[in-house]
Formats: structure tokens, C-alpha cells, sequence
């Protein structure tokens, strides 16, 4: 287990989950290929803060709690990225809701009638 | 430094991990039930969770399980069992062979990134205070309005696990700490935004009045 190897696993879930949010048609599968996204993205976040040292733990400076916590800023951003990826989904509901109202369907071919 | 070093089971569980979560996702892209699909990605979410564990990001895992599991699948669910009409199932769409090029295209940009970086490594540190408090955790100590960092033998018979692979063993209050600290602002922000989509939410979920005026809905929207 490398750095290498952890990127190979994020970079691959990232593209499943684009390929799920092009090729399908029900608005529910592109979400939840929106949601894979997400995750691979963290994944390589938490990946560099297991495998890479914070700067400021290099540059030979008596250690302090902030250069220890840097550490941690992968975390941080995942626990963020978390953070906005819930709200993301429960909008993204809404809205397929508002959707299925209004046309009675869930299928992005549908929502074309917003053209012309 | 020896503690980095990654054992042969860790190595294992983390290739399982992946298969399970990289497998799951596409079962969620190619399955034509959506409902089925729903339940692979809470399995997928699941293995990322594992993931999180693995790459010593306790944390992070248990946030993973609490948000992803536990409240992002359940809305799936939710979300398939509103729809009339699901048993129709997911169809392709005809941008199919556009999405094979899109996948293919990231993940090969993504992966040679990952192989032809040289990246810096754990055993560039190389200040035993730091060693020690990224292997065993760290204890703070005031000393007259100082803080002073300990990391090696403030508390060697409390439990620690210098075997661990982890870089944090304890992770979880350094990460409260910098939530409050370094990110304050950030850490606000997010709250302002959970509350903006509740209220959106709300706001498009609302079923329109007999008289429907639009305006008056999106004014209230913008809170």
C-alpha cells in the first residue's frame, strides 16, 4: 500500500462515477454517481495526508501544535467535502422531486423541454 | 522510520477494501434496477469507510458510516421509493461510448499523475518529537503561557500502540482542535450552508399553493 496505489483506487472510483453520471438517463443514478465522485475525491485527500508530510514538519523549526495539527488539513477537507456533499444530496432530491411533479418523470431526456 | 512501514495484512485489507468498494460502484453505474442500485452504494460507501480505517483516518471513517451509510443512502431509498414509475428501471442513455471515452480519459490523466510524481515521504521527517507525535499522538503542555509539544514518553504506558501504522493514533481531538482553530471561519460557513439547503429543500419540496405565486417562494428561498 503507496501513495500510488491509494491515488490508483480514487482515480478509478472518480471515473466510474463519471462514466455513471454520462451515460445514464435516470436523474437517481446520476446522483448517486455524483455521490462515487465525491467519495474518490476524499479518498485521495485522506490519501495525502496518510503518505505526505506536512511542510511545516520540514522544515526543521522546534515542533509546535499548529505544524502537528497540519498534518491533519486532508482530514479537515474531508470532513468538509462530507459536509457539502450532504447538503448537494438533499437539494439534489428536492429538485428531482420538483422534477417528477412537473413532468411526471425522472429521465434527463425529459427535462429537455426547457429548449428553445 | 520503522513505524511507517505498512504491513502485509494492512496491504491485504486495503486491496479487499478497494475491490469491494470499486466493484459495488459498478454494480451502481450498469445495474438497471435502481433500488438495487441504491443498495450498492450504501455497500460501496461502506467500503470507502473501510478505506478511511485503513489509511488511519478513524475519523473520517466514522463520519463516512454516520453521513454516507447512514443518511445519504437512506434518502436514495427514500428517493426510489417516491417514484412512481421506477420499475422502468435506469436505462443507458445514448451517451454511453461518451462516457467510456470521459472514464477512460480520467482515469488514465489521474493515474499517470499518480505514478510519474515523485512524492515526498513520511520518512522525510525527521525530528523525533515529530516522529513521535505522528506514530503515538501528542500531548500539549502550558509552561508559562507556552505550548510545548510532547510526543515520545509523556505517556508510554497509557494504552498507545507504537505498532500502529497510523500517523495520528488519536486523531479525532486534533481534528476538533483545527476545526476551531486554523478552519473557524470555514467550520462557520459550513453550518450557514447546511441551513441554506434545508431551507431550499423545503422550499422546492413544498407542494404549490392553489394560487401558485412564484415570486413570494423564492423570495423566501434567498434566507
Amino acid at each position: 500500500m503507496t501513495i500510488e496505489n491509494a491515488l490508483l483506487v480514487s482515480a478509478a472510483l472518480f471515473a466510474i462515477g463519471a462514466y455513471g453520471v454520462v451515460s445514464r438517463r435516470s436523474l437517481i443514478t446520476v446522483i448517486m454517481s455524483l455521490e462515487l465522485m465525491f467519495n474518490g475525491v476524499v479518498i485521495a485527500a485522506v490519501a495525502f495526508s496518510r503518505f505526505t508530510p506536512a511542510a511545516a514538519l520540514l522544515s526543521g523549526d522546534p515542533v509546535t501544535a499548529e505544524a502537528i495539527r497540519s498534518a491533519l488539513t486532508g482530514h479537515v477537507f474531508a470532513i468538509f467535502v462530507t459536509a457539502v456533499a450532504a447538503g448537494e444530496a438533499a437539494l439534489a432530491f428536492a429538485l428531482v422531486f420538483a422534477m417528477y411533479r412537473a413532468t411526471e418523470s425522472v429521465e434527463i431526456t425529459d427535462a429537455a423541454e426547457m429548449k428553445n | 522510520m520503522m513505524t511507517m512501514e505498512v504491513s502485509a495484512l494492512t496491504t491485504v485489507a486495503f486491496w479487499a477494501a478497494s475491490a469491494l468498494t470499486l466493484g459495488l460502484a459498478v454494480v451502481v453505474v450498469t445495474q438497471r434496477d435502481v433500488f438495487r442500485a441504491a443498495i450498492a452504494l450504501a455497500g460501496s460507501f461502506m467500503g470507502v469507510g473501510i478505506l478511511y480505517f485503513i489509511l488511519s483516518a478513524e475519523f473520517v471513517g466514522v463520519v463516512q458510516i454516520l453521513v454516507y451509510v447512514g443518511a445519504i443512502s437512506v434518502l436514495m431509498a427514500f428517493a426510489v421509493m417516491f417514484i412512481k414509475d421506477i420499475a422502468a428501471g435506469s436505462r443507458p442513455s445514448q451517451g454511453r461510448l461518451v462516457g467510456v471515452v470521459v472514464a477512460v480519459l480520467a482515469f488514465s490523466a489521474l493515474a499517470f499523475t499518480a505514478y510519474n510524481t515523485e512524492w515526498s515521504s513520511m520518512d522525510d521527517i525527521t525530528d523525533p518529537i515529530a516522529v513521535a507525535a505522528l506514530t503515538e499522538g501528542y500531548t500539549e503542555r502550558t509552561i508559562d503561557g507556552e505550548i510545548q509539544v510532547l510526543g515520545q514518553g509523556v505517556a508510554p504506558d497509557a494504552g498507545f500502540d507504537i505498532e500502529n501504522d497510523g500517523v495520528f493514533v488519536d486523531s479525532t481531538s486534533a481534528i476538533g482542535v483545527s476545526l476551531v482553530r486554523e478552519y473557524m471561519l470555514a467550520f462557520e460557513l459550513i453550518g450557514l450552508l447546511l441551513v441554506a439547503a434545508l431551507i431550499g429543500g423545503l422550499m422546492l419540496m413544498r407542494e404549490p399553493p392553489e394560487g401558485n405565486e412564484p415570486e413570494s417562494e423564492t423570495g423566501g428561498a434567498s434566507v
